[in-house]
């Protein structure tokens, strides 16, 4: 996936910490560690719009896009392993 | 009523599911030993097998070794279904789980769709036999067709829902990693 979440840096420049985000924004902290290792497949605008809420940014201070081409295995052009 | 999760007619459809996987058990449980004693007696006993009773007696239509290849094929017939319906029980486990598109349930309803093609490659060797045998196969004949349309069709279905729940896996993993 080339589009990049920075919650790492963000919540560094917040100093505040995973957890104590999915205690704020409502959702757990696996699911947050999901977005921030970049395996999500999707984001709801309801999560991003929760997430700035909570960390007080734009949603371009979280997202970010890699010109750069990637061998991630979660392409939409990856098979889907279930064959 | 719901389609899904407990009280739903998954769950009543899991429970007709179970009766009829415990029937086929309890089938192969008793054929089972059946073949083994017709084949202890297969050496000693009359060319034709005989069984008295209350005062009437029963003759097999069947020579003793057609008697028991026939015995055989059942067990072997209904332990196809034992698996069978095993692979079932296990897919409706998942509906009453309100999880139907599990990953799992696109292997199991493959191995349902292979296992109805040995069924009814079978049943053609059996039919075959059945003709060797001579005119005392005359009663046992279930039909003189060789080729069932429907049981194909079935198995085609069966396949065809194994795709749809691979898509639907497919997409029950993108709704995961959805945040």
């Amino acid at each position: 996936m080339t589009i990049r979440v920075r919650l790492d840096r963000v919540l560094y420049e917040r100093r505040m910490s995973l957890s104590e985000l999915a205690d704020r924004v409502g959702i757990t902290v696996a699911n947050l560690q999901i977005l921030k290792s970049g395996r999500a497949r999707a984001l709801r605008i309801s999560t991003l719009d929760a997430l700035c809420r909570a960390l007080d940014c734009q949603p371009g201070d979280l997202l970010g896009f890699d010109h750069s081409p990637t061998d991630d295995p979660d392409s939409p052009d990856a098979e889907d392993g279930l064959d | 009523m719901r389609a899904l999760g407990p009280e739903s007619v998954s769950s009543f459809l899991k429970i007709a599911v179970d009766v009829v996987y415990a029937a086929a058990c309890i089938a192969v449980a008793v054929v089972g030993p059946l073949c083994l004693v017709m084949l202890v007696y297969l050496p000693f006993g009359p060319a034709v097998p005989r069984l008295s009773l209350g005062g009437h007696l029963w003759v097999s239509p069947l020579p003793t070794l057609a008697l028991v290849a026939v015995l055989l094929v059942v067990e072997a017939y209904v332990g196809c279904l034992v698996v069978i319906l095993n692979r079932i029980r296990r897919i409706m486990e998942t509906l009453v789980r309100g999880d139907p598109f599990h990953p799992d349930n696109v292997a199991r309803l493959r191995w349902v769709g292979a296992a109805m093609v040995g069924l009814e490659a079978a049943a053609y060797g059996v039919r075959a036999l059945l003709d060797q045998v001579g005119p005392h196969s005359a009663a046992l004949r279930a039909s003189d067709g060789w080729f069932n349309p429907t049981a194909w069709f079935a198995v085609l279905v069966v396949f065809v829902l194994a795709e749809v729940f691979r898509e639907g896996a497919r997409l029950r993993r993108d709704s995961e990693l959805t945040i």
